[in-house]
């Protein structure tokens, strides 16, 4: 117990006095399950978030014009164009509102390829504890310490560069901390008694992993996932910055390069540098607030918050 | 306990041979060319001179032989000789490496201290206003893009108040000029360190406050400001040790976008130089340091665990 | 003030002091006489006591020496000595403190003046080249006042100006300037070619001349002169290997002002008034060079009054930003048609590029007036099919470039691209669509945009490929691409042989070039050019090449642009060259305060 005590020190988990909590969960339904997940969301980070999911899903709802139609260049906000033009003339509502698929999607799909490798590595380091542990988690070490900016130049080099390149690379540089509370949760889970039970009966490692361990580690993944997106939405704007993005996909980041490169900022034209900047932070903060629904359950949700250099 | 410690330091040792290696690798893979990059844009040179120039700097040898010799350099303490400054590796690191500890050291120590002390009020009392304002106010920091901040924070206080100078560490060598120059990065770097530190301690406070040790400490009718202090941020504080201590590992890496709109020559500009110019020896001189440093802070935090939780060093 | 006056007083008091002392012990030969004729250039600007500038240099440069050499040499006459002295130091005291600051992007990395690229631009001011080019794009002497060349052009002699000295009080000598080719030629890659092909050299001190001799005919050495800094040997021939001296100052140099200390910490570089320079006295004590790693926060500063201009080689100030610095009223604009321009690279070693007829059916699918709208805001025109711009030398009028997609669907059709399937993209002549890659470095992420806006509404599909710098340079040097957005920096429409014919002459390589054209008439061109210094057939020749990139398209350029400078109202006297802008000789002396 006392090694389990450390891991979660390191992690700020709650040292828990007698069994898991996750162990009676299990005996509720999936429905109740997601009602009682439902009702931890942060109301307003639910409907911004519904708010920004429903902008990517039917932009031309939204969008007074087509992102690619071109009008007078660097105009200021007028009726016709609520938020001005840019520099080539393009309507920077409209391309603010088509801007919001591509920027959600780089979030999360990437957050969903580190979920899944931090995920498994985590699970195999937890409970196969002794050499394999300490090899997984050197590997993680190694990517921790792995320069991600000569990666990055590489992979855009030697693949086409595309949105999915993009969030390959984001996807496959960012799991290391959802590595390591996966596995110290999984150290944990795996001395409880169900699990033990589960081994004495019989059962394979791999079925134990997925029916015994992976459902209670639910809410420690799900914030996790989503601050991976909100981390991810950042570093492509700040790829960007440095001229590392793709500026043919007009997310959201590449809108605020563009800002900076093209005369926005120095122009004091606030209404093309600040949207695309605020719906970047509001659409983080969206996804934070979702994670912060878990808060009182495992506290692990704070433990990484967005990070961002 | 001894086979904990072998199996450890085995593995950070191999983690460091192979981030050394890795350090070879990458910027090899790099597509472009450090011989090519030497010469200008707009300047001729015949291949017979680039062929020279090439076996003065030893990339005409095959890899495993540059390999080695890397390996053999590295052995005497050898970094190398940077393309494209001119100097010995070791030189121009450290040089980078005091200004930039200096500015992003100070940063992270303040942010360290602004961090901890309002979370820990935050996470104490985290029903009142100042604490969701806090809140609040932190998560959205931790939200923005830093170099975005950073130029708005130029654009405000040093454009439009024309309090503080646009650039460099310094315009004249004296204590004033340095810390009026530096006021604007250090803030910007410690508000993004502070948020992060902020929100940690902040969820760490809300859980140990639950514990029975903090009960027992207000049974014992301790002041509430002693009991957060003396014992539950006490206890709270081992995530926080966690985060720096990457957060120090990392100060070598410099801040790069900080670097580039204060125009600061930091480590983080230097890397970003030498990995457009492909100046292979900086960029494994400068990982190397980042990966030593990275390493032993985590070691480091490993023994500050145990100083600071005296269970830790309890066998199992 | 006071301050600043008792300073002046004393400093006279004392020069007057040794003056009596010196007077007293030394032998007589009047050394300001002896060289009153050497001064003679008509200063600007003149006080009422003294005749000449260089009189007066020379009776400080005497002074400075018995004072700090403890020789006297040139013991000067009394009354001459007293009357300059104070006038010049009239002159510096209304000048102290006075410093000129530049903004600029080219940021310097070491502190190598061999060894960094930025570095060695800036030391221009210090230790400016052999040649220059004048206002109007013509090459003239610099530091010497007149050049010739053999009837076979293989040797080469540069008379030196009379009036140089370097900053440590030696005078120039042709000896330095025969050094600093030499040395340039061993010690940099890119120079080695002088190595390879100096036959011999030599200097003659009475002539105040240097010759060099090749082995092969060279008809650019005026050019190629214009951009090595002279070095005084006297100093340098000590460093042997000059790319790894690393000096944060002070370098000994013989312009106008000598780089005093190279600051990186502060991101400065810091000139000094050459205190032996006997030229028109520059107004300024100090030229300072700030570097901004950002170029929003050098505008800032510019708009802040931080900095007086700005200067970036090869590039204009950015267009989007000129109009905000105008609301300011704080400064004008000098503006220069600029040599380089930004062209339309096209892979002629791959189908259907390598077609003329594509070409020309391309070339009407542009939209030049927009591009030049919304790339360059208004300054810049639309191009001539003959590429090079009106600023360059010898430059001949063809057609303007017009946009007409319908013109340019037809020609297609006519060429035998055709959308035979319906599909909306042209087929080849194979009957395969036509995908063409667009090869981009980031900075010209825009430009591609609506260029493959324009290709795509004449039936092209465009798969636009936005790389880093490097990946550019290796994927063009293996001609994966079939178009490609670059640009040519004044000296590359300059090197090879000129006109822009070294970016695609197949038998060159290099960073920037494209090197795809192996046209045996296009080669022969070049060859004739290179050939020659006779200025009539170079004119024929340049012509002939201009019709020839009309007829041919190589490549398109998108639009002239002018280089446009932002400066201080408060000064007067900028001057601009098509190779390195504002920063010239020119503007450090003429510039003053209005």
């Amino acid at each position: 117990m006392q090694k389990e005590s450390r891991a979660y020190k390191e992690l700020g988990v709650q040292r828990n006095l007698g069994l898991p909590k996750e162990s009676y969960t299990l005996k509720e339904s999936g429905l109740q399950k997601f009602g009682k997940i439902f009702k931890t969301f942060n109301r307003g980070g639910l409907l911004l978030f519904f708010f920004f999911f429903f902008l990517a899903l039917f932009p031309s709802l939204f969008a007074p014009y087509s992102p690619s139609e071109r009008f007078i260049p660097y105009e200021a906000p007028s009726e016709a164009h609520l938020l001005g033009t840019n520099d080539i003339g393009n309507d920077i509502l409209s391309e603010l509102v088509y801007g919001t698929r591509i920027s959600l999607m780089v979030g999360f799909a990437s957050a969903c390829i580190s979920t899944v490798i931090g995920l498994s590595i985590g699970l195999l380091a937890g409970y196969f504890r002794g050499w394999t542990a300490e090899v997984l988690m050197g590997f993680t070490d190694v990517v921790l310490l792995l320069p991600k900016l000569p990666l990055i130049i590489i992979l855009g080099a030697f693949l086409r560069p595309s949105v999915w390149i993009l969030i390959l690379v984001l996807g496959l540089l960012s799991w290391e901390s959802l590595a390591r509370i996966v596995r110290a949760k999984t150290l944990q889970l795996r001395e409880s008694g169900y699990v033990k039970s589960a081994q004495c009966i019989g059962f394979s490692s791999f079925h134990i992993m997925c029916t015994d361990i992976i459902p209670n580690l639910v809410h420690v993944i799900l914030p996790k996932f989503m601050l991976a997106t909100a981390s991810a939405m950042i570093s492509e704007a700040s790829l960007s910055f440095l001229g590392l993005g793709d500026p043919s996909l007009k997310s959201w980041g590449i809108m605020l390069s563009f800002a900076f490169s093209r005369g926005g900022f120095i122009r004091d034209m606030w209404w093309w540098y600040l949207p695309p900047g605020l719906c970047i932070t509001f659409c983080v903060l969206a996804v934070a607030l979702l994670g912060f629904g878990f808060e009182p359950k495992t506290g692990v949700a704070k433990k990484e918050v967005v990070k961002l250099q | 306990m001894i086979s904990t410690a072998v199996k450890k330091t085995f593995r950070y040792l191999s983690s460091f041979a192979l981030i050394v290696s890795l350090n070879f690798a990458l910027p090899r893979l790099m597509p472009g060319d450090p011989v090519k990059n030497l010469i200008g844009e707009d300047v001729y040179v015949s291949d017979l001179v680039i062929e020279e120039l090439r076996a003065e700097l030893g990339l005409n040898r095959p890899l495993l032989e540059q390999f080695l010799a890397y390996i053999q350099a590295l052995l005497r303490f050898d970094l190398g000789y940077s393309y494209h400054l001119h100097s010995p590796v070791a030189e121009v690191l450290q040089e980078r490496i005091g200004w930039t500890l200096l500015f992003v050291g100070v940063s992270v120590g303040l942010g360290a201290g602004l961090g901890v002390f309002l979370g820990a009020y935050a996470g104490w009392k985290p029903e009142t206003k100042l604490s969701r304002g806090l809140s609040c106010g932190f998560i959205l920091l931790s939200c923005t893009p830093p170099y975005f901040l950073a130029l708005l924070f130029l654009g405000i206080f040093a454009f439009k108040l024309g309090l503080f100078p646009f650039k460099g560490f310094y315009d004249t060598l004296t204590l004033g000029s340095i810390a009026s120059h530096l006021f604007l990065p250090v803030s910007v770097l410690a508000l993004f360190s502070a948020s992060r530190n902020f929100l940690i301690l902040r969820g760490s406070v809300i859980q140990e406050k639950e514990e029975l040790y903090a009960l027992y400490a207000r049974a014992k009718g301790l002041y509430e400001r002693e009991i957060l202090f003396r014992h539950v941020v006490k206890n709270a504080s081992l995530p926080i040790i966690t985060l720096l201590a990457l957060d120090f590992g990392f100060l070598f890496s410099g801040a790069l976008f900080i670097e580039i709109v204060f125009s600061l020559n930091g480590m983080g500009t230097l890397i970003y130089d030498a990995i457009i110019g492909k100046d292979y020896p900086v960029l494994q001189g400068a990982f190397l340091l980042i990966a030593l440093a990275v390493l032993i802070a985590n070691i480091l935090a490993d023994f500050l665990y145990a100083v600071v939780d005296p269970r830790v060093r309890r066998p199992a | 003030m006071q301050h600043n006056l008792k300073k002046v007083l004393i400093g006279i008091l004392i020069l007057l002091i040794l003056n009596a002392s010196l007077g007293a012990g030394a032998p007589s030969s009047s050394g300001a006489e002896a060289k009153a004729g050497i001064g003679n250039e008509t200063p600007k600007v003149q006080g009422p006591e003294f005749q000449s500038k260089g009189e007066i240099s020379e009776g400080i440069l005497a002074y400075m020496q018995a004072v700090y050499l403890g020789a006297a040499l040139r013991p000067p006459d009394e009354a001459t000595l007293s009357k300059a002295a104070s006038a010049y130091l009239l002159q510096l005291e209304k000048t102290k403190g006075s410093v000129l600051k530049i903004a600029t992007p080219n940021t310097v990395k070491s502190a190598s003046l061999f060894g960094d690229y930025s570095l060695g631009i800036f030391a221009h001011l210090s230790n400016p080249p052999l040649m220059k080019m004048d206002a109007n794009g013509k090459l003239v002497g610099q530091l010497v006042d007149c050049y010739e060349v053999s009837e076979n052009n293989t040797r080469w002699t540069f008379y030196l100006k009379d009036e140089l000295y370097w900053s440590d009080g030696k005078k120039v000598s042709p000896k330095d300037a025969e050094f600093t080719i030499r040395y340039y030629g061993k010690k940099t890659p890119s120079a080695r070619w002088i190595n390879d092909t100096l036959k011999s050299s030599s200097f003659s001190e009475a002539e105040n001349s240097v010759t060099f001799k090749f082995n092969k005919p060279y008809t650019r050495i005026n050019l190629e002169f214009a951009t090595y800094n002279l070095l005084p040997a006297h100093i340098w021939e000590k460093i042997e290997e000059p790319q790894k001296y690393i000096h944060e100052g002070s370098y000994v140099g013989c312009g106008p002002y000598f780089l005093k200390r190279i600051e990186l910490k502060a991101g400065k570089l810091v000139f000094e008034r050459n205190p032996y320079w006997r030229g028109p006295m520059p107004a300024f004590e100090c030229v300072e060079i700030h570097f901004y790693s950002n170029l929003d926060v050098a505008t800032l500063a510019l708009e802040n009054g931080e900095v007086d201009t700005y200067y970036k080689y090869a590039s204009s100030y950015p267009y989007p930003n000129i109009e905000q610095l105008k609301k300011t009223e704080k400064f004008d604009f000098l503006e220069k048609t600029n040599v380089g321009l930004i062209f339309l690279g096209f892979n002629l070693k791959k189908a259907p590029l390598s077609d003329r007829a594509f070409r020309e059916a391309l070339s009407y699918a542009l939209n030049y007036e927009e591009l030049v709208a919304l790339e360059t805001l208004g300054y810049g025109e639309v191009a001539n099919r003959g590429f090079v711009p009106p600023s360059m030398e010898y430059y001949k009028e063809t057609e303007k470039l017009k946009y007409n997609p319908a013109k340019a669907r037809e020609l297609m059709k006519k060429a035998g691209y055709e959308d035979r399937n319906e599909n909306g993209i042209l087929e080849n002549k194979e009957g395969d669509d036509l995908r063409l890659t667009l090869l981009v470095r980031q900075d010209s992420a825009r430009t591609a945009e609506l260029l493959s806006e324009y290709l795509e509404e004449i039936g092209l599909e465009i798969e636009v490929k936005n790389v880093d710098q490097d990946t550019w340079f290796t994927l063009k040097d293996d001609y994966k691409y079939d178009l490609t957005v670059t640009r040519s920096t004044p000296w590359g429409m300059l090197m090879h042989a000129s006109w822009g014919s070294g970016y695609f002459d197949s038998r060159r390589s290099g960073k920037g070039v494209l090197h795809t054209l192996e046209d045996p008439a296009f080669l022969q061109l070049c060859d004739e050019l290179l050939a020659t210094t006779d200025s009539a057939e170079l004119e024929k020749s340049a012509h002939a090449l201009q019709a020839y990139y009309a007829e041919n398209l190589p490549a398109i350029p998108l639009y002239w642009n002018r280089v446009v400078t932002p400066f201080n109202r408060d000064f007067e006297g900028w001057a601009a060259d098509p190779l390195y802008g504002i920063y010239n000789l020119e503007t450090f002396v003429e510039v003053r305060k209005k």
